[in-house]
This record gives C-alpha cells, sequence and structure tokens, in this order.
C-alpha cells in the first residue's frame, strides 16, 4: 500500500504542472487585465502609471517567465501576494479554506449519514411502502435546487420560527457552539441533496450485491439477516457509494458560489470568483493548485478506503 | 502669510449664506464655535448613556486594506470609519473642519495654506503634524501607490511645503478654486507614517475608529478612537459607538433577511423593489432612511469610433438624438427604481447644493421622433452594442429596459452584461455603442466635469471620447472661479452642451435606502457615507 501511495503522490505532479500551466494560460486569455482593476478610471490610460505597475507585479515579463518566477516561488513554499489586497496569497486562501473545509466536511458526512441507512433500509424492503417512500424522497432531493431549498431553509428556521441565524459564519474555534448555530442550514443545504444521490446509489448497490452468490453462501452458513447485511452486503456495497461521496466532496471542497452567496459563508468559491473578476492572478493560480491538490488527494483516500473495505481491491 | 494671501475666515457662523460661505471655498476658522473642539483632551468626556456595538451589513466588502491604494476603501464599509481627510463635509456637503482647521488661499488660487488641528493624533498616537500631512500627500502622488481616483483629486498639487510643525502650504500647477473639497474623506485618506509598512495588513488611521480586524467577506471589527477630537451639542465625546462588526453580504435580500431576524442593526443599499413594501409593511418595527442621490446613472454614447461617433458626422449626432427619444426615462424609473429614484437632467439632484432648475432635456421621450430620425440618419441596419456592468443591478437592468426601448424604435442593437475588466478592455478597443454606467456623488462638481466631460481627461478618452472645445473652455474656467453662483452658471452651461451634444443622456440619480432595528439611535445617512459627515451618521449613532 506504501509503493500504491508513494506511486500516486509521484502521479499527481504532472497532472498539477499541467493544470497550473492550463490556468496560468486561460488568465492570459481573458479580456482585460489586473492593472485595469487596480488603475480604476480616472487617470485610467496614463501609459507612464500602467508601465510602472506592470513593472511593479512582474506583468512586463514574458508569460512563461512570469509562470517560471511563479512556479519557482510555489516550490520553496511561496504562494506570492495578492495582487488586490497585497496581502499573503497564503493568508487570503488561509481564511477562506477552513470554512469551505468545514462546509463540505460536515455536508458530506450528513448526506452520509442520511443516505447509507436509508438507501440500505429501501434496499433491503425493496418494494415496500418504505422503500417508495425513500425513492419518492430522495427523488424530490435531486429534483429540487440547491439554492431554492436553501433559501427554503433560511426562510422557514431563520425568519419565521428565529431558531437559526440566516447567514455568517463563525469558525469552531472562536465559539464551536455558535460556529454550529451558523453551520446547520448551510450544511443542511448541501447535505440534503448529496443525500438524494447517494441514497439511491446506496439502494441500488446494496440490491447489486443482494443478488450475488455469496450472500447466498454466507445466509446457508447460517449467519443471522442482520450479520449478512451489515457485514458483507453493506461492506461492499459502501465502494461506489464511498466513491460518489468522495466526488462530491472534492466538489464541494471545491467552493460552492451560490451556496456561500446565500448564506454570505466565505469560502474558497467566493474568493476564487472574486479573483477572477479582478484578475487576481497570483490568488487564482494558488487558489487553483490548491484545490486541485485537495482534490487528488481525496481520490487517493478514496481509493485506500477501498482497499480498507475490501482486502481484495488490489491496489495498482 | 504672504501679501497676496486671503485668510478665509467665512463660515456659516458667521451669518452668510451657505452659498457665499461654498464661494469662499468654506474657511473653516472658528472650530470651537462648530462645536468642534480643537484639541483631543477636550474631547474625552463620553456621553453617559450612549454607545454600543453595531453590526452593519453592508454590499461590498473593501478590497484591500490601505487606503492610499484602495478607492474602494468603500464610504461606507466600516473600513471607512477608520481613516479621514483634510476636511469633513456636513450633510449638505459644505466642508468642515477636519485635520486642517483653517486655511488660506493665495489670489492666483495656486497656493493654499492649511493651519492644521493641535493635538490631534493617528491612532498609533503619532501626532497629525505637518511632515505627516506631507507624507500623506506625497505617497498619494506615488503612482505606484496612490489609486487614480485618490491620486486624480490631489493632481494640481505640485509640492507641499512645510511652514512649520502645524502648517503645510500647498503650490498648485494651475489656479484652483476647488481643492478643499478634493481634500475631505474619499478622496483623501490620511494614514500613519508608521503603518506604511504594514498598510495591507493593519492600517492606522485617523478616523472617529480604531482599526481591529478585517477578513475579506467575513468580518470587519472597528472600535471606538478615544482621542478623537468632535463633540456633540453637551460636548460629549463622539463618536457615541463602541465598536462596530462589518458583516458585508453581497446579496439585498440576504442583508435584509439578517436585519429582520435581528442579526445585523442596520443594512445599506435596500433593493429598491424591496425597499417600497417594506417600509409600509414594517415600518412600525425598523427605520428606513433614504438617501436622494449616492451617484448619476446615464448612457454614454462612444463618440470615438462607430456609428455614433464623430466619424460618422451629422448622422452619428442624429442617431444619438433618435436613442434619445427612445429613452423613457418614467419607465426606468418605475421598473428599475420602483418610482424612487428622481429622473435627470444634469448630474446634480435636487437635494445636492449643485442643482440646476433650469437644465432641460433637450430630446425628451417620441418613439415616432426616434424610429423618424433613425430612419433619416439611415442608422437602422447599424449593427450596435449597448453594455453594462454586472455588479450593480440598476445598471445592468437599466441596459436591458434601454435596450428594449431602443429595439422597439428600430435600433439593431444587442445587450451585453460584462464584469469591470472586461468592460474596461471593450471601452479601450471601441467595441460599444452606449454604456450604461453611473457615477458616484461628486461634493464638487469639477470631479464630475474635469473627470468625465472635459476632452482631456483620460476618463473622457477612454469612454465617451466627448470633445467639445467650448465645454472644455467652460470646465476650465469654473475650475479657475471661486464664487460658487458663477461656478454653477458655467457648469450649466456645460450641461446644456452635454444635453445638445448628447455625448451621454442622464437617466437617473441613483438613491439609496437604508434600513435599521428601532435601537439604533441617532443615526442618519448621508450622501457621501456614514463615517465622513460631521455631527451625523454613525458618529453620532449610538445603541438603545
Amino acid at each position: 500500500m506504501l509503493i500504491y501511495t508513494i506511486n500516486r503522490i509521484l502521479h499527481m505532479i504532472p497532472v498539477l504542472f499541467v493544470l497550473t500551466v492550463v490556468v496560468f494560460l486561460f488568465m492570459q486569455m481573458l479580456p482585460g487585465d489586473v492593472i485595469d482593476t487596480l488603475i480604476g478610471d480616472e487617470e485610467a490610460e496614463d501609459p507612464e502609471t500602467r508601465a510602472l505597475l506592470m513593472k511593479e507585479y512582474g506583468l512586463d515579463q514574458p508569460i512563461y517567465v512570469q509562470y517560471g518566477v511563479w512556479i519557482g516561488k510555489v516550490f520553496q513554499g511561496d504562494f506570492g501576494k495578492s495582487l488586490i489586497t497585497r496581502r499573503p496569497v497564503s493568508l487570503e486562501l488561509f481564511e477562506s479554506i477552513p470554512a469551505t473545509v468545514y462546509l463540505a466536511i460536515v455536508g458530506i458526512s450528513l448526506s452520509i449519514l442520511i443516505a447509507v441507512p436509508l438507501g440500505s433500509i429501501a434496499a433491503v424492503k425493496r418494494n415496500t411502502p418504505t422503500d417508495y417512500a425513500a425513492q419518492v424522497t430522495s427523488l424530490i432531493g435531486i429534483s429540487i435546487p440547491e439554492f431554492w431549498f436553501a433559501i427554503m431553509c433560511v426562510l422557514l428556521f431563520s425568519l419565521y420560527l428565529g431558531w437559526l441565524p440566516s447567514s455568517g459564519y463563525m469558525s469552531p474555534f472562536e465559539d464551536f457552539g455558535q460556529s454550529i448555530k451558523y453551520l446547520i442550514l448551510p450544511a443542511a443545504a448541501v447535505g440534503f441533496r448529496q443525500a438524494a444521490y447517494t441514497t439511491r446509489l446506496t439502494r441500488s448497490s446494496m440490491l447489486d450485491e443482494m443478488n450475488k452468490e455469496y450472500v447466498d453462501t454466507a445466509r446457508s452458513l447460517g449467519f443471522s439477516e442482520k450479520k449478512v447485511i451489515y457485514k458483507y452486503i453493506l461492506r461492499n456495497a459502501m465502494i461506489p457509494t464511498i466513491t460518489i461521496s468522495g466526488l462530491q466532496l472534492a466538489n464541494l471542497l471545491g467552493g460552492t458560489v451560490v451556496l456561500e452567496t446565500i448564506f454570505a459563508w466565505p469560502g474558497i468559491g467566493q474568493a476564487i470568483y472574486l479573483a477572477i473578476i479582478d484578475r487576481d492572478y497570483p490568488l487564482i493560480q494558488a487558489g487553483i493548485l490548491v484545490l486541485g491538490i485537495i482534490v487528488v488527494v481525496v481520490n487517493l483516500l478514496v481509493d485506500l478506503l477501498y482497499r480498507v473495505l475490501n482486502p481484495r481491491v488490489a491496489l495498482n | 502669510m504672504s501679501q497676496d494671501e486671503d485668510k478665509s475666515e467665512v463660515t456659516e457662523q458667521s451669518g452668510q449664506s451657505r452659498r457665499q460661505f461654498m464661494a469662499t471655498t468654506g474657511a473653516v476658522a472658528g472650530a470651537a464655535a462648530l462645536g468642534v473642539s480643537g484639541t483631543a483632551e477636550a474631547a474625552r468626556k463620553r456621553h453617559p448613556k450612549r454607545g454600543g456595538t453595531l453590526r452593519f451589513s453592508t454590499r461590498s466588502d473593501s478590497r484591500g486594506l490601505d487606503g492610499h491604494r484602495n478607492y474602494y476603501y468603500y464610504v461606507s464599509h466600516p473600513l471607512a470609519a477608520t481613516s479621514m481627510g483634510m476636511f469633513d463635509l456636513d450633510l449638505k456637503m459644505n466642508p468642515k473642519p477636519g485635520i486642517a482647521v483653517e486655511h488660506t488661499v493665495s489670489k492666483d488660487m495656486k497656493t493654499y495654506t492649511f493651519k492644521l488641528r493641535q493635538g490631534a493624533t493617528f491612532h498609533d498616537g503619532s501626532p497629525i503634524d505637518a511632515n505627516s500631512v506631507k507624507w500623506n500627500f506625497d505617497r498619494i502622488q506615488n503612482p505606484k501607490i496612490g489609486h487614480s481616483f485618490t491620486r486624480s483629486s490631489i493632481k494640481d498639487v505640485n509640492r507641499v511645503e512645510i511652514v512649520d510643525n502645524s502648517t503645510i502650504r500647498c503650490h498648485l500647477d494651475n489656479p484652483s478654486g476647488v481643492l478643499i473639497p478634493s481634500l475631505t474623506y474619499y478622496p483623501v485618506q490620511f494614514m500613519s507614517p508608521n503603518s506604511a509598512a504594514n498598510a495591507d495588513n493593519h492600517p492606522i488611521g485617523a478616523g472617529p475608529f480604531k482599526f481591529v480586524s478585517w477578513k475579506k467577506y467575513d468580518k470587519t471589527i472597528v472600535e471606538r478612537n478615544e482621542n478623537w477630537w468632535e463633540t456633540d451639542d453637551q460636548g460629549n465625546a463622539l463618536p457615541y459607538l463602541d465598536k462596530i462588526i462589518g458583516s458585508p453580504k453581497k446579496e439585498d435580500r440576504v442583508r435584509l433577511t439578517a436585519l429582520r431576524t435581528g442579526e445585523v442593526d442596520l443594512i445599506e443599499n435596500m433593493a429598491y423593489t424591496d425597499a417600497v413594501g417594506f417600509k409600509k409593511k414594517y415600518g412600525d418595527k425598523f427605520n428606513t432612511w433614504d438617501v436622494p442621490q449616492v451617484g448619476t446613472g446615464y448612457l454614454g454614447f462612444n463618440l470615438k469610433s462607430g456609428p455614433f461617433s464623430y466619424s460618422n458626422g451629422a448622422k452619428g449626432k442624429m442617431m444619438r438624438q433618435a436613442a434619445a427619444h427612445a429613452i423613457n426615462h418614467e419607465a426606468i424609473h418605475q421598473a428599475v427604481f420602483s418610482g424612487l429614484s428622481e429622473k435627470a437632467r444634469g448630474f446634480y439632484s435636487k437635494a445636492s447644493p449643485w442643482f440646476m432648475p433650469e437644465l432641460e432635456r433637450k430630446y425628451e421621450y417620441d418613439p415616432d421622433k426616434a424610429r423618424f430620425l433613425l430612419k433619416k440618419s439611415g442608422g437602422m441596419d447599424e449593427k450596435l452594442v449597448l453594455t453594462s456592468r454586472d455588479a450593480y443591478a440598476y445598471m445592468h437592468q437599466t441596459g436591458e429596459i434601454s435596450h428594449a426601448m431602443l429595439t422597439e424604435a428600430g435600433f439593431n442593437i444587442s445587450h451585453e452584461i460584462h464584469p469591470y475588466a472586461v468592460l474596461k478592455s471593450k471601452w479601450k478597443k471601441g467595441e460599444y455603442s452606449i454604456d450604461s454606467t453611473a457615477n458616484s456623488y461628486r461634493p464638487d462638481p469639477d470631479r464630475w466635469f474635469s473627470a468625465n466631460v472635459i476632452s482631456t481627461s483620460s476618463n473622457t478618452k477612454l469612454r465617451t471620447g466627448f470633445n467639445n472645445p467650448k465645454a472644455d473652455k467652460l470646465i476650465i474656467e469654473a475650475k479657475a472661479t471661486l464664487e460658487m453662483s458663477k461656478r454653477k452658471e458655467l457648469y450649466q452651461a456645460v450641461e446644456e452642451i452635454v444635453n445638445e451634444e448628447l455625448p451621454m443622456i442622464y437617466t437617473h440619480f441613483i438613491p439609496l435606502t437604508c434600513a435599521a432595528t428601532q435601537n439604533l439611535m441617532g443615526y442618519e445617512p448621508a450622501f457621501n457615507g456614514p463615517y465622513s459627515t460631521q455631527r451625523a451618521g454613525i458618529r453620532t449613532a449610538y445603541m438603545a
């Protein structure tokens, strides 16, 4: 497993390299540049000022030189400074990534906590009212747009019932109780929709596994139905569930701009969106690189988890 | 003081009218008479009952912390409370004593001498003296640092001379009667020279509140500056509030919901569609205020290239006239601003001292005439592009409605909504025909006309490309004139040219509605934001 892990980490390098090159080139192709944003309207076209600022920010260099300088610094752990706030990019990311990670992990955990039992029960009690109810619920979950569900949650739990704050964020290290209050609605908005997908997937995986020969063998050996379901069927059925949850987690870690806007949640999605609008190249580059690393690492963890769930899965 | 200088001693307290006061560009002697203490020591007596923490939700966040680099150091953002300029403003936009308590101007209007407030300090305790003020001027004028908005406001200042520890003298390149309004907060924000190295992380200003922390689009905390020099009528120190916690929420309804659920005490920029109903439905639970004009909306034509341009000669002008006749201002007023705005015929609204009541819109809404003129110009088949900015709903909504009205009149026009960087690229390349845009309120008209109408301005060159020698001459003359009534006449003549030549069609004055819980007391919003208005805004606010 160690060699496999090292191999996968080595494979990450070209993936991330290509990612940074593509993003770098893509940003150069966008109309408008950061100097336009920095200069503003008045005295906007003073060539001297433009030239000064271009030099100040190293934008007067050819693209490959700019890229080389940037990647060289990254290897030394320096993401540079935001061209807009002029604060270290690492600080900018450090302020937004924890909020995103917090929301994504709790959201996805909530999703698994709902989806796995619901999908399993639906499969075990297939074609019964319980199964139908689970299927209809998950279908509704898939059909309802996330932002609409979020708005409805705010209306009900914040505006009418007054139980929870409608928007904002608090770090769990600042005030854990309050932070949970701020988290519940965004996490629910994230979790319920993901749970809808995962419930259906868990159900169908369970049904697939239930029809396999090893299940009959286990039953013929006299194992209890509970043991057959939870020790054998569910364990094997979890592989696709883990796969999709891993992808969902990676997706959420990439930021959810709409939900972040509705809940005024200061996450990475909004930070990168604003950086793109302002053409804040170092922040965009670093943000996407960090997200790329997160996605690759999550995928690696998911692959390693396969092995934990089913030792017969070959890691090669 | 040199022989050719006039000491400005006229204040509102001297019995002269505001107009006369403005005519002498607001001399600011007699600070004590204004209820503004001359020294920091006098302002330490706190009101026994007024204080509290204000939770304020703004639409936008600041883009950075260094006040010289960021003009998005918003007027309403709590960070704006940490800084101030040479002068304050009152609710009627008259300059009032700030860091400068007295000034003189030479007869040729090229030399201004400022007496600085004794005992005033930055938040780190360092004195606001001639050296630190000169340092601020120099830093703002450094093109590598000063934002163009800030820098352009003092571009006439050639050199700042230190006369003594509490006196500076500004030597200008050109005669200017408009330096004083240009030195109020927004555009000019002063900071401690000691904070230069760390200004992007922890700015040290001179405003009524001190910086504590900032997390972008999350939370801003500022706390009361106990050494602020301003007092109320009873001599109690201002500001009253102990702390402001800012929590920007971009979406209008997210802010409104936060107000209704009690998560914040004050919000700004209520959506126009919400504002009307909110006042009726929740007027008993919340207070609302309308600021009549925080900006002016207009449709700017591209006169540099394309069908509306000078290169198209008389046909270009005829097409602009056709477009002007196609625009139904009442429809925009109702549909975009829910009837809350005021239709514009010039840059300044009725609420401004620079309002020009005699101004007339030359080309009123008349779709038949629009069609006739368009046909006559032969511009029906010209492919046109109307652009607008995505960040402000009223801009692209006005763009959408204008697009529909122009299409109705027979124009072959498309509508594109873009972020600022893309728009700027299009302006440079001339890839637009009309731009639905707006400009923020300027306390002095020169900041509008010299930046957006005069042909030599880089912004005019970038945007409309308007070039009218007569208008240029009038703008230059107005800038070198002190008397307000005379300046107003000159600017009115410019506006008449604008309304005739149509480099732009003024559409509406952009209103702003704020709302607050009823336990916010003493608050009064202002044109230029709630922090830089003397004895008003958030300086006099407190929580009951």
